[in-house]
């Protein structure tokens, strides 16, 4: 196959993916997670001749773009703690707003955990199959089992407002 | 767990929207690629003028002018080769490590930075400083007194300028060492 074709292939099924991981990263600053995304295979196809099929495509895709997402130095300026009272759901809110609200809670809880955790829980929600996720941080299968079940607890305590 | 509260929720973001299609990247990505290419061979050619003009002028009319040129010119590069060595070696290390490994890689590669950047820079700078001080008589004789005065005040101006930017990535490289410890 053509490389171009090939790239486009790899391109069409992961980039939508590759973007949502980079939004959980930016805490939903999509202009940042776009510029990620785009790093991410900027560097997929400067690099395909380094790639060696130790791994598969999928765990190199991840792996690159939640290194550009760890080893960026910026902050986003929407990265910061979202204020507790910007969280508030109105009781007069539509449904769409209630959900915004959620999502960004949601964001807010994410970028509490440290930044292993951070991945983990990216990856999982994004239903990447867990042998994928544990190739693509270097952890046990096993262990990731134990710490994903903690993370879930810990971030659903967070989104409900239990101490 | 497909279906629960963490779940349901993270898939209610709204849509993705419209992202690059993928011959924008390959455009992007060989646009990055010559890039590099121009600069590695900027920097080839100022490094081999740099030995012809030392080695010509060492044995024929070596004095304080081509020695401050040399110091300045040579000090320069050699701190645009180092960032551009850690700049290398950090992108091969994206592209192969897994995420535990590149964290501890990052952790290693922000220590040696504050190291140069609180040794090898302030050496450069220094020696890029004595470079010019070296020079202005030169100016002083063969320049207009304005000429002269304008050489001198955007010398410094741009010195300082450069100790800005210098001392804001230090800063910046700090903080986010800092950051990766806590995590």
């Amino acid at each position: 196959m053509n490389i171009e074709k090939e790239f486009t292939q790899i391109y069409n099924t992961y980039a939508h993916k590759v973007f949502r991981l980079c939004l959980g990263y930016a805490s939903g600053d999509e202009d940042l997670a776009k510029e990620w995304q785009q790093e991410t295979f900027i560097k997929v196809w400067k690099h395909r001749n380094s790639f060696q099929a130790k791994s598969s495509i999928s765990t190199w895709v991840y792996r690159i773009a939640v290194n550009i997402c760890l080893g960026d130095l910026r902050k986003s300026k929407k990265h910061a703690q979202i204020n507790e009272n910007t969280l508030e759901i109105d009781s007069m809110g539509n449904e769409k707003e209630i959900q915004e609200v959620q999502i960004r809670k949601m964001y807010n809880c994410i970028d509490q955990l440290t930044q292993n955790n951070k991945a983990i829980i990216l990856l999982e929600l994004e239903e990447i199959p867990q042998a994928t996720i544990a190739e693509t941080l270097g952890v046990a299968h096993g262990t990731l089992r134990t710490r994903l079940s903690r993370i879930r607890k810990s971030l659903l305590k967070c989104i409900t407002n239990e101490k | 767990m497909k279906n629960d509260k963490l779940t349901q929720t993270w898939n209610r973001q709204k849509n993705v929207p419209p992202l690059a299609n993928p011959d924008h990247i390959i455009k992007k990505a060989k646009k990055q690629r010559s890039k590099q290419f121009i600069a590695i061979a900027a920097m080839s050619i100022t490094v081999l003028t740099l030995l012809i003009y030392s080695i010509y002028y060492s044995s024929n009319q070596w004095n304080n002018f081509t020695l401050g040129l040399v110091l300045m010119i040579s000090s320069l590069t050699f701190r645009i080769i180092l960032e551009f060595v850690s700049l290398y070696r950090k992108e091969s290390q994206v592209i192969s490590l897994d995420n535990l490994s590149f964290k501890k890689y990052l952790k290693r590669h922000y220590k040696i930075r504050s190291k140069v950047n609180y040794i090898i820079t302030p050496i450069c700078f220094a020696i890029y400083i004595f470079g010019f001080t070296r020079l202005l008589p030169y100016f002083e004789q063969e320049l207009s007194k304005g000429f002269y005065t304008y050489i001198l005040i955007s010398g410094i101006v741009s010195l300082f300028v450069i100790a800005i930017i210098i001392v804001n990535s230090i800063l910046k490289e700090s903080h986010f060492l800092n950051q990766l410890n806590r995590k």
